[in-house]
């Protein structure tokens, strides 16, 4: 399974499109995603994020990745459940109540997150990290240092989770007893935090080093070898996120 | 030609200097195996040759280091970079890129090879390390054996005249270590590039290196042939170095008098020494 | 002891890593697992000590299997030497370092004091130094300390000798010879194959998730086809005997020589022989 962010090689239409392009449809429909509560229009999103997943052949990592949302939006629905008395009664709470519009606002906020979540993260599971910093360099005008800054961060990401669980590993054998309570773990994790730490200062260092003995510093916007030429498509699919994003508005004000 | 005149280097943050009075000279084309034991300052000496030390870590620097002619200090980083290839010990850390290719493309791209002559050049660098098709896996699915050639390729790419590596088969098996060697070593040949690796594996050391040198508090205890510097397994012994075990059976054999041949290095000397005295 | 029961195992539930794995390791053995990186070798190490659990067969240690048994149960009968030293030092003093495994247990009390004192007394360390100013030998040498303070019956070593200096290395195998002399039993994985025939008497050889052979060392890293399906090279002294042992005159004790001292002994013979032969014929 791929790991977190991680591309997975791939030819589909998604995988072909021009990198920024990717960037910047993900970033609309996520916008619009905010921009409207509109639960139908939220859900159609949802439902096209999903299938856009399945056309590429990344239906397993997609539903890993909605676990992992879901979890998470779950705490803010509770949250808005508990704190948000709307609609008709249905549980009387000593501070309020749960109503059918708390229902509403707090299901409109898990498909909300979901469907603003999914295109975000598909576009790195479809686009090679040096194809996306590449082209927001050439294209976009970004910076390059700061396009490999963020590259390096995500690059990391996996380096240091993985760190993390040989850590952890290693304490287990000990006889430290991670499972139980979140705060128990928590308490067990902070020490471990040192050699992390440790071994990440060591990394982040020999990594900006091995930049730099290869001509980091003579790097240009035009440096990049390959080219990112905008097709047909690509300029349908601005167009089609920038209807999606229009919708919304149109919704929001309108609602 | 790379060369050490007189060379000491104390770290900022360290009490004593870490390598003193150095002075050695490789000859073009070298293959030249560095080795000693933890903390004697053979990573030091890599170091200096590849500019990282003075540039990246300060510290009192005496005496000079010149590479084909351009002094270390005076020269920037990444012009030494265009001379020197260094392949760090970190090779997870050191991977900028998701796939094979890219990484291959990264040190081409910035040091602005022409566009026309790109492709040859990544093909040539996956070539001579055996990894042409690897071309579109990613990075994270190679092995540690592959990884390491990944590595090695997308600095060969940049057609160094000197390549340095830190420790290369540290992570590898025995059989991708060796693989590893003969690649660098053919590659070597046919390019004329000098090569300085720093290597804890001294059987690998003695069998690949046309010169080894020993390292020990700072100092060089011995640079020459690995025949010459095997010949003095006692001292090596007590400077905290191992000997192949080749050359430890053929000295036991001295002793009983029962070989007077020259030192053994590897297991085809032994293996032929051997076979001589059984006849 | 140890058993593999058709063991099977992998990550994610993806592809198998390990593939029908069984052997049985007693106590007081000291066995070695070789092979190419990928081979299954670490991951064998981790079902050994419930880290990972098996996805079919079984794994029992002194027949329990280890999914019954808990975290420090499981750390109580094995310790695990990784392989790098940095993930399992976290604490701020040698001393404390060595008290850690005893805490993680519940254990603390005058009695692990004293072992934690015993400790530091056998390997010369600073108790109050701060282990991640130490140097990488000494920092893989209080690694070990902190895990066979607790005594447990067996340890397992991810290439215990990986990144150390010679120095060091000997140190290191040692400490761990004389705890297997003492009944210990030691599970190891090893790239170095001087170490592995210097010292282990038994080897596990491991290619791409199978156990292609289980016997005596020198057994085992003879044979031909062990060596060329594992990808190992035998230790120097191994592969000469072994070259010299296709010639049709080697005398059959050079041929089987394995360290330096019985070859040395083998061609001594050897050459007596033609010695004394040559005294008959003077004597003739």
């Amino acid at each position: 399974m791929a790991k977190f962010l991680e591309y997975v090689p791939g030819e589909s239409f998604l995988h072909r499109m021009n990198p920024c392009v990717k960037l910047i449809g993900a970033v609309l429909i996520a916008i619009a995603c905010f921009v409207t509560s509109n639960l139908v229009f939220l859900l159609i999103l949802l439902a096209a994020a999903l299938v856009m997943a399945a056309s590429c052949g990344l239906g397993r990592e997609t539903a890993g990745l909605c676990k992992a949302v879901f979890a998470f939006s779950l705490i803010l629905a509770v949250v808005i459940l508990l704190t948000t008395p709307h609609g008709m009664p249905l549980v009387p709470l000593p501070w309020g109540y749960i109503g059918t519009g708390s229902l509403l606002a707090a299901l409109t906020v898990v498909v909300r997150l979901m469907a603003a979540a999914i295109p975000l993260f598909l576009v790195f599971y479809v686009t090679k990290m040096n194809d996306l910093t590449n082209a927001a360099v050439k294209q976009l005008h970004v910076p390059y240092k700061y396009a490999f800054t963020f590259t390096s961060t995500v690059h990391f990401i996996p380096v240091f989770m993985n760190d993390m669980a040989g850590i952890m590993e290693a304490q287990t054998a000990r006889g430290v007893e991670f499972d139980g309570s979140f705060a128990k773990k928590v308490r067990l994790m902070i020490p471990l935090c040192v050699p992390l730490l440790v071994s990440s200062v060591r990394k982040t260092n020999s990594a900006a080093i091995a930049a730099e003995v290869r001509g980091f510093n003579l790097r240009t916007r035009t440096s990049g070898y390959k080219d990112y030429p905008l097709h047909g498509e690509d300029f349908i699919a601005i167009a089609v996120c920038a209807l999606v994003l229009a919708v919304a508005i149109a919704l929001a004000v309108v609602g | 030609m790379i060369e050490f005149n007189e060379f000491s280097f104390r770290y900022r943050e360290g009490a004593e200097p870490v390598v003193r009075d150095i002075t050695l000279s490789i000859p073009d084309g070298c293959f030249v195996g560095i080795t000693g034991a933890a903390g004697s300052g053979k990573s030091t000496l890599t170091y200096a040759i590849n500019g990282i030390i003075p540039h990246c870590y300060p510290g009192d620097f005496y005496g000079s280091v010149t590479v084909e002619g351009c002094d270390t200090v005076d020269t920037s980083l990444t012009d030494l970079s265009r001379l020197v290839g260094s392949v760090c010990q970190d090779i997870d850390s050191q991977m900028v890129s998701t796939v094979v290719e890219d990484e291959i493309l990264y040190g081409l791209e910035n040091f602005a090879v022409p566009r026309e002559e790109i492709p040859a050049r990544v093909d040539e660098a996956l070539a001579s390390m055996g990894i042409a098709d690897l071309r579109d896996r990613t990075i994270d699915s190679l092995s540690g054996g592959q990884k390491q050639k990944v590595a090695v390729a997308s600095v060969l790419a940049l057609h160094p005249k000197v390549l340095v590596l830190d420790e290369p088969t540290a992570e590898l098996d025995p059989a991708s270590s060796v693989t590893v060697f003969d690649l660098l070593a053919r590659y070597a040949r046919e390019h004329g590039t000098t090569v300085v690796v720093v290597e804890q594996k001294i059987a690998l050391l003695s069998d690949y290196a046309d010169m080894l040198v020993i390292v020990d508090e700072g100092r060089i205890r011995f640079a020459d042939t690995p025949d010459a510097v095997l010949a003095h397994s006692e001292e090596l012994l007590a400077l905290g170095v191992n000997v192949p075990r080749s050359t430890t059976l053929m000295n036991a054999l001295s002793a009983q008098g029962l070989y007077a041949g020259p030192t053994v290095r590897n297991v085809a000397g032994a293996a032929a020494a051997l076979k001589e005295v059984l006849a | 002891m140890i058993e593999f029961k058709n063991v099977s195992a992998s990550y994610d539930g993806e592809l198998a890593v390990l593939n029908d794995v069984s052997f049985t390791v007693n106590n007081g053995d000291f066995v070695a697992f070789v092979g190419t990186n990928g081979a299954g070798k670490s991951t064998t190490m981790r079902l050994v000590n419930g880290l990972l659990k098996p996805t079919s067969g079984e794994v029992l240690i002194d027949g329990v299997p280890t999914t019954s048994l808990k975290t420090s149960e499981l750390a109580r009968r094995i310790g695990f030497l990784f392989q790098n030293p940095d993930r399992q030092i976290c604490c701020n003093t040698v001393r404390e370092e060595l008290m850690f495994g005893f805490k993680a247990l519940g254990e603390e009390g005058s009695e692990a004091e004293a072992r934690v004192d015993a400790m530091i007394e056998r390997f010369g360390f600073d108790a109050d130094a701060e282990p991640y100013l130490l140097n990488r030998g000494t920092r893989q040498l209080l690694a070990l300390a902190s895990i066979i303070v607790l005594a447990p019956p067996t340890i397992i070593l991810d290439e215990p000798t990986t990144g150390l200096d010679f120095r060091e290395c000997v140190k290191v195998m040692d400490v761990v010879r004389e705890l297997n002399e003492n009944g210990t039993t030691v599970i190891m994985v090893c790239h170095d194959m001087e170490v592995v025939g210097d010292f282990a008497r038994r080897v596990i050889a491991m290619t791409a998730g199978r156990v292609v052979a289980d016997g005596p060392t020198f057994e085992v890293l003879r044979d031909g086809r062990v060596l060329k399906e594992a990808h190992i090279l035998p230790p120097q002294v191994t592969e000469v005997s072994l070259i010299l042992g296709r010639e049709a005159a080697c005398p059959a004790a050079v041929a089987e020589a394995n360290t330096v001292a019985q070859m040395v002994t083998a061609v001594a013979q050897a050459c007596d022989r033609e010695v004394e032969d040559v005294e008959v014929e003077a004597i003739d």
